[in-house]
């Protein structure tokens, strides 16, 4: 039933829609409660996850989780109520697990290694297993907003107003931290860990200029990722570019191209 | 009822990492009254009011509220966030939601009807805090617990502010418990007024809690003066001309 998907082009194209769609709701969540920089660090920081998970002999997703999920927990723990994450930390973090794998990954044999392909992505090689990490992971993303979308809006607008009608504010952030981790650890695959952030920020970016309400700013989100996703994959296929770099210059080309656009029209 | 009691609090006694924080706090919050909890910094305010709006439920004492009160609530400080796209429609409905009615009502209160279709990152301080109290009108309370609601705000907005809260309450017929640091401004509106530093220093009518040694020690004959200064520039009625007769002169 699902041959098609033998192709690999056709593969790495439905795992480029699978990754948009959720990216869209996600991204928009981490525009607005500041948290792109924790995606940045949580894809720097993979990097030794990948380490690990290669050294250990198992698949680098599970190295990636554990890492992740780790950096999220103690995050959480040391947050107060009202600070933002701490940049210095962030950096800290994401610049010590990225020299920190890279030392690791470079101990290993070179022919289990791509470092290229885990700091760039490498979207052409995705097989049908990591196909099925990515859709079920997706499935659960999209499960978690679901149920709480209300909630997660409302704590993005205010924190004081959230907590004071009855919305477990801490809680929430610590949802969405783990939701972040889970995120980054299944788009590494796809964008490679440098270029995570870049599809969380930059469609959400260009949504912004002309939203009017939340849910319109994620809907017109997934459109640019959508029209990222496809001005990459062309563009890689025409000129042999690396596709997770393509698709971050055309969203950037189309965020662009509406800044010039919306201040026409403001003229 | 007009003087039906909403909310009585019987000491009250709240401490947190071993710090006593409010002890022996007694009072009544009635329907149609304006109950104003001054105080210098730390002095427990705003944990009174968290006691008060059941955000905080470990405390030592009694809280007995009349029977599905319903309470709406103003935090000290809200910082809404300006990324967001987002109408001031739909921060009105952010944790519940609301027939276009009743948001329409709630606009109405603080006279900003005209703002529903806006932004919120569009609108002025003042506007913001008017529609923030708009909000906390929204499902008919019968209490509102307001917490500086006109910190940030200019002094024009602020004596707009306070009218606001008098009609709504005068509209509402609901009990409202505010906390102030606009001593002057606060006191003339106000029915009953809790001196709060982490014990009740004092209480009662405005005019009898600003000469209480208390009051005094902690503020300042300086504060007490001008509240004297301020009752006796209102210590007349405008008639419809706009002519005012005074009531006495000393």
């Amino acid at each position: 039933m699902l041959e098609w998907l033998d192709d690999f082009l056709l593969r790495s194209i439905v795992a480029g829609l699978i990754m948009v769609s959720i990216a869209a709701p996600m991204g928009c969540l981490m525009v607005w409660q500041r948290l792109a920089f924790l995606s940045d660090t949580l894809g720097h920081a993979a990097v030794l996850g990948v380490g690990i998970g290669l050294a250990f002999q198992t698949k680098p997703i599970f190295g990636v989780l554990a890492v992740v999920l780790l950096i999220v927990f103690s995050l959480s723990r040391v947050t107060s109520f009202n600070n933002a994450l701490s940049e210095t930390t962030l950096a800290i973090i994401s610049h010590t697990g990225l020299a920190g794998g890279i030392i690791l990954v470079g101990t290993l044999p070179a022919q289990t290694v791509n470092i290229e392909a885990i700091l760039f992505g490498d979207m052409l090689a995705i097989t049908l297993s990591d196909l099925a990490t990515l859709f079920i992971t997706t499935l659960i993303l999209f499960a978690g907003l679901a149920v709480n979308w209300r909630a997660f809006v409302a704590v993005s607008v205010s924190r004081e107003i959230a907590q004071a009608e009855g919305i477990e504010v801490r809680k929430m952030q610590f949802l969405m931290y783990t939701m972040i981790a889970l995120l980054v650890a299944i788009m590494m695959k796809v964008m490679g860990v440098l270029l995570i952030a870049a599809m969380l920020v930059i469609p959400t970016t260009s949504a912004r200029l002309f939203s009017r309400s939340p849910e319109q700013m994620v809907l017109i989100s997934g459109l640019y990722g959508l029209a990222a996703l496809a001005g990459g994959i062309a563009s890689s296929f025409q000129f042999d570019w690396q596709t997770g770099p393509a698709i971050v210059v055309s969203a950037t080309l189309f965020l662009l191209l509406t800044l010039a656009i919306t201040r026409l029209r403001s003229l | 009822m007009a003087n039906e009691i909403l909310l009585r609090a019987r000491n009250i006694r709240y401490s947190q990492g071993g710090r006593v924080i409010l002890d022996n706090i007694s009072f009544e919050l009635k329907r149609a009254q304006i109950t104003t909890i001054i105080g210098p910094n730390g002095a427990g305010k705003s944990t009174l009011t968290n006691i008060v709006n059941g955000l905080i439920g470990q405390f030592d004492g009694e809280i007995e509220r009349s029977p599905d009160l319903r309470i709406g609530y103003l935090p000290q400080k809200v910082y809404v966030n300006t990324l967001m796209p987002l109408s001031v429609e739909r921060l009105l409905q952010l944790t519940q939601l609301s027939s276009d009615d009743e948001i329409d009502h709630a606009l109405s209160q603080t006279e900003v009807g005209y703002l529903k279709h806006r932004q919120v990152r569009s609108l002025s301080e003042g506007e913001l805090k008017r529609v923030l109290l708009a909000r906390t009108t929204l499902g008919s309370p019968e209490l509102l617990v307001l917490d500086e609601p006109t910190a940030g705000v200019d002094v024009t907005g602020e004596v707009k502010m306070y009218e606001l809260i008098g009609e709504l309450r005068d509209r509402l017929k609901c009990a409202v418990l505010l906390v102030s640091h606009d001593l002057h401004l606060v006191m003339s509106r106000t029915d009953q007024v809790l001196c709060l530093n982490q014990h009740l220093c004092c209480s009662g009518l405005p005019e009898s809690v600003s000469q209480h040694p208390e009051y005094l020690a902690l503020f300042g004959q300086q504060a007490s003066d001008s509240i004297a200064i301020y009752a006796h520039h209102h210590d007349h009625v405008h008639d419809v001309s706009g002519e005012h007769e005074d009531h006495h002169h000393a």
